[in-house]
């Protein structure tokens, strides 16, 4: 990606509240500086309180930064009114107004830009058509379920064609079920629109299934950017690692580097691994094994480990087991193929070794 | 929300006759309605509906001078409605969505009239505005009439708008921040938010303000009394035909005709505008409200609000002050003689009665409020509205019927006769000459009658707010239903308990309509004392009776704090009884 192909630049964003009751300050968004590219979609992931929908928020301009800037292809839009900017947010709760149908709620934003009745009337219905709402113009937003509800919020922001499409974490309020297939519809609309988005969610697999790129903060700054698979292969930190889907940590020691890899011992065998960032040999660090990387066998030169729990997902068999000190969460796929093993029992404990990824201890 | 569905009232019944507690208390409760309310009201139809009745409403239906007089009333509702509606708004917006210093004041001195003995804010402004007035006379050399239309809206406007005041302020707040970020976010300026989401969400707020307003002025009596002049209203004729004709047969017809409009427009306001809000109390509000921050609307709303409670402050000002010196508005001497009059003097058995009547009314009031709350909200009967409705009957009905009804039900015992026992009084005699505790227990029931629905109503809104599971809780761990109600009902519903019995103390204190007909010699009502003293011309006195029963409030509410307990909030409940 060019220079040129930067929709939004954030520089140095940083967003101080006063604290509560307190004199001090709290920084909920600590000195962010991220470039969004045309037509990506871009994910905020991270626990609540991160700083990600002060971010948004931010970035909508319902809040002014503390410090830093804000740039919308090219030009500084930090001092703009949030109704000038072109950008249209999708809200956690929807914000529908109740007192108007849904037909005025979609046409409200070109209302507003003075565009013609006639006009309208055709935009709103060519949304309505393409959310899957047709025929619905009429009712009134408390007539409507949940998911239609959320359709009708997407309608209502997309037929504004704003530069850039947030959304304040849009479906937290929908049950599991619809919530994954408005993930899909989020998706294919996306994709098909090719606009750009910026998503803020603390739902890891939300996050994962939609995006182009994740950024995962934490405590107000940007613990890694990367695609979902950059993220959850190699992680950059131990709370990356165990924020994206789940991992086991084993503490070692580096023997020696060569060539990107470097020599380890991790569950009393010799491997190499690659190495993603710089350590040397004599550095304490931590290996991190996904738990669909560990697999057991009854195999006496493996490690022995006890089975502590077993638990039959369907998909999956899921255990956990203990070697000493250390527990395991290990995700055998497919349990038709391969010998479940009962609670109690002793097994070998094997790994895929180009799988491990170090992460600084 | 209620812990059963079943449609059989037989069923119902069954289910009720489970606990004989509660079938006791339900049976107690539908008793008390029936007595202290709809039989009054009854009395009252009966009466006008009577032989004697029928001609009187052809005369006054067709003559100029009461066509007239239906007018003005209807009149003074639609202005009060309007005048009050948009005072309320304006307080309330100010404290809502403007950034500007004293807020915490205006909101206070807008929740001051609340407890404003009647008579107090008409008597003081005409000592400032009237005739002799000191700032229309002393200071403009004006002799301005205000006697009529113009000063009656003015007074009843200060003495009303707070109930619009706390209701669209409440709105206002439940406001999803949300909603002006959206339209925000879709290209809207301030102005076209406040057009086109602001307004027509507080529409049915609005709505619902000027119609309780509209009621509220059409069924008082105090202002129009002192302020009316020549500007003859229903409530005012009524209590001259009884006061002055003792013409009970006319004063029911023309409670007929006040009931009308007081009636359709407290249903259409209860069962029909409150249902087209569309402003919900949701869990989160997400975002913060925005203000608005352009610098002349803001000033210039700040100053129109700052005028009207610094209005507020002068009026209470000389009410103060007023006490205080010889004549009011003539001579300024300092004096002590009014608070002697009141205190050591004649006023001192009304101080007392009053207050006493009021103590003993008070918890009734806040009790029988939470009873009737919980067995509407939790439990299912057949009649169940119609308790609820029967209950906001008291509320609904001008004072001044009440007290007709209390007069023409309760004048002589209601009694039944009964083989070998001869006559038994069922129902003692409670009004006039000779009534039962010198007519102290009528007045006790009205002042319970009076206040009730506020506490229903701030009970209502408190319980469904609370999951009926925690009440399951309690008995499924072996609790009855009176120790589920006394250990976790009341104690969860507390802060509408507070607000109920607040409420109940400052309206028994306070009210004039619903007493008036029901004093006796034995019995001294300390606002019927004031509307003599007014009469009299002697406002220092009425000013010292003034100060001491606001004291008085005061001191109870504070009483009642300590008691019950603290809670925030209080003051915003209290509006639900209007």
């Amino acid at each position: 990606m060019s220079e040129r192909d930067i929709r939004l630049k954030l520089e140095n964003l940083v967003k101080e509240f006063p604290e509560r009751g307190g004199k001090g300050t709290v920084r909920a968004v600590d000195s962010i500086s991220l470039n969004i590219y045309s037509g990506e979609f871009l994910t905020l992931l991270g626990p609540s309180g991160c700083g990600k929908t002060t971010t948004l928020r931010l970035i909508a301009g319902f809040e002014g930064p503390t410090s830093g800037q804000i740039l919308l292809d090219g030009k500084d839009i930090t001092p703009q009114p949030p109704n000038k900017r072109d950008m249209a947010l999708v809200f956690q709760n929807y914000a529908l107004f109740p007192h108007m149908s849904v037909f005025d709620n979609v046409g409200y934003g070109l209302q507003t830009r003075g565009m013609s009745r006639s006009d309208i009337r055709d935009k709103v219905e060519e949304s309505l058509g393409l959310m899957g709402l047709k025929g619905l113009g009429d009712r009134r937003p408390n007539q409507l379920s949940g998911g239609q509800q959320q359709r009708v919020a997407l309608a209502r922001s997309l037929i504004m064609e704003p530069r850039i499409l947030l959304f304040d974490e849009p479906l937290s309020n929908l049950d599991a079920k619809l919530r994954v297939q408005m993930r899909s519809e989020i998706h294919s609309l996306q994709r098909r629109l090719n606009i750009t988005s910026i998503y803020v969610t603390h739902d890891q697999i939300e996050a994962m299934a939609l995006s182009d790129r994740v950024v995962v903060m934490n405590g107000g700054q940007i613990e890694q950017i990367g695609s979902p698979e950059q993220i959850y292969r190699y992680p950059a930190s131990r709370f990356v690692a165990d924020f994206i889907g789940r991992a086991n940590f084993v503490p070692v020691a580096i023997d020696s580097t060569n060539n990107g890899t470097a020599q380890i011992n991790v569950l009393g065998r010799e491997c190499q691994v690659p190495l993603q960032f710089d350590y040397r040999a004599g550095m304490d660090v931590v290996a991190m094994l996904r738990p669909e990387v560990l697999s057991l066998r009854e195999d006496p030169t493996l490690q022995q480990v006890q089975i502590e729990q077993t638990m039959y997902l369907g998909s999956e068999v899921e255990y956990i087991v203990r070697s000493g000190e250390q527990t395991f969460v290990v995700a055998e796929k497919d349990p038709r193929l391969q010998k479940v093993y009962s609670e109690g029992g002793t097994v070998g404990l094997d790994y895929i070794s180009e799988a491990v990824h170090l992460l600084p201890a | 929300m209620q812990a059963t569905s079943l449609r059989n009232p037989v069923q119902q019944i069954r289910m009720i006759m489970r606990d004989p507690l509660l079938a006791i208390v339900l049976l107690v409760m539908i008793f008390f309605v029936i007595v202290a309310i709809l039989l009054p009201l009854l009395a009252m139809i009966g009466a006008s509906v009577s032989p004697e009745g029928i001609p009187v409403f052809s005369e006054y239906l067709t003559s100029h001078v009461y066509l007239e007089i239906i007018r003005n009333t209807l009149v003074l509702g639609a202005v009060i409605g309007t005048t009050g509606t948009a005072v309320g708004f304006l307080m309330a917006f100010v404290q809502v969505k403007l950034d500007v210093p004293f807020k915490r004041f205006m909101h206070i001195v807008s929740l001051v009239p609340v407890i404003s003995p009647p008579f107090a804010l008409a008597t003081a402004t005409i000592v400032l505005f009237g005739r002799n007035g000191s700032i229309s006379r002393g200071l403009f050399g004006v002799r301005y009439d205000i006697y009529g239309l113009d000063g009656l809206a003015i007074v009843m406007t200060l003495s009303f708008f707070t109930i619009s005041y706390l209701n669209l302020r409440g709105m206002m707040l439940a406001l999803d921040p949300a909603l002006d970020e959206a339209a925000t976010n879709l290209g809207a300026n301030k102005w076209r938010i406040f057009r086109t989401v602001t307004l027509p969400m507080l529409m049915p707020g609005i709505a619902s303000s000027f119609l309780l307003l509209f009621v509220e002025a059409i069924a008082d009596l105090g202002n129009p009394l002192v302020m009316a002049g020549n500007y003859e209203v229903l409530a005012t004729r009524i209590y001259v035909t009884i006061i002055g004709l003792y013409d009970t047969t006319g004063a029911a017809v023309l409670s007929v005709i006040l009931l009308v409009p007081s009636l359709s427009v407290f249903i259409v306001q209860r069962y029909w505008i409150s249902r087209m809000s569309v402003v919900s109390v949701t869990g989160k509000p997400s975002g913060t409200p925005q203000t608005i921050d352009h610098p002349f609307v803001k000033w210039s709303l700040f100053g129109l609000a700052m005028g009207i409670c610094l209005l507020i402050v002068l009026i209470y000002g000389t009410i103060v002050h007023g006490a205080f010196v010889t004549v009011p508005g003539v001579r300024w001497d300092w004096t002590l003689d009014h608070f002697d009059f009141v205190i050591n003097g004649i006023g001192s058995q009304a101080m007392r009665d009053t207050t006493t009547l009021s103590v003993i009314a008070t918890p009734i009031a806040g009790l029988v409020g939470m009873v009737i709350a919980f067995l509407v909200v939790r439990k299912e009967f057949f009649g169940r509205s119609a308790l609820d409705f029967g209950t906001m009957l008291g509320i609904a009905v001008p004072g001044t019927i009440i007290g007709i009804g209390y007069i023409l039900m309760f004048n002589t015992p209601v009694s039944i006769n009964l083989p070998l026992l001869g006559d038994i009084d069922l129902i003692p005699k409670l009004t006039g000459g000779r009534a039962v505790f010198g007519g102290a227990l009528a007045i006790v029931l009205v002042y319970v009658v009076r206040s009730t629905p506020a506490a229903l109503r701030s009970g209502t809104a408190a319980l469904s707010q609370i999951d009926p599971s925690i009440e399951e809780a309690s008995i499924s761990l072996g609790a009855d239903s009176a120790r589920t109600f006394r250990r976790i009902t009341l104690p969860l519903i507390r802060p509408a308990f507070l607000a109920g019995l607040i409420y109940a103390f400052a309206r028994s204190m306070t009210t004039i309509s619903a007493i008036i007909f029901l004093t006796t010699p034995q019995t001294k009502i300390m606002t019927q004392q004031i509307l003599n003293e007014v009469e009299n011309g002697r406002y220092g006195n009425a000013f010292a009776y003034c100060v001491i029963l606001i004291g008085i409030v005061m001191v109870a509410i504070s009483v009642l704090y300590f008691l019950v307990g603290s809670t925030t909030g209080t003051e915003q409940r209290i509006e639900g009884g209007l």
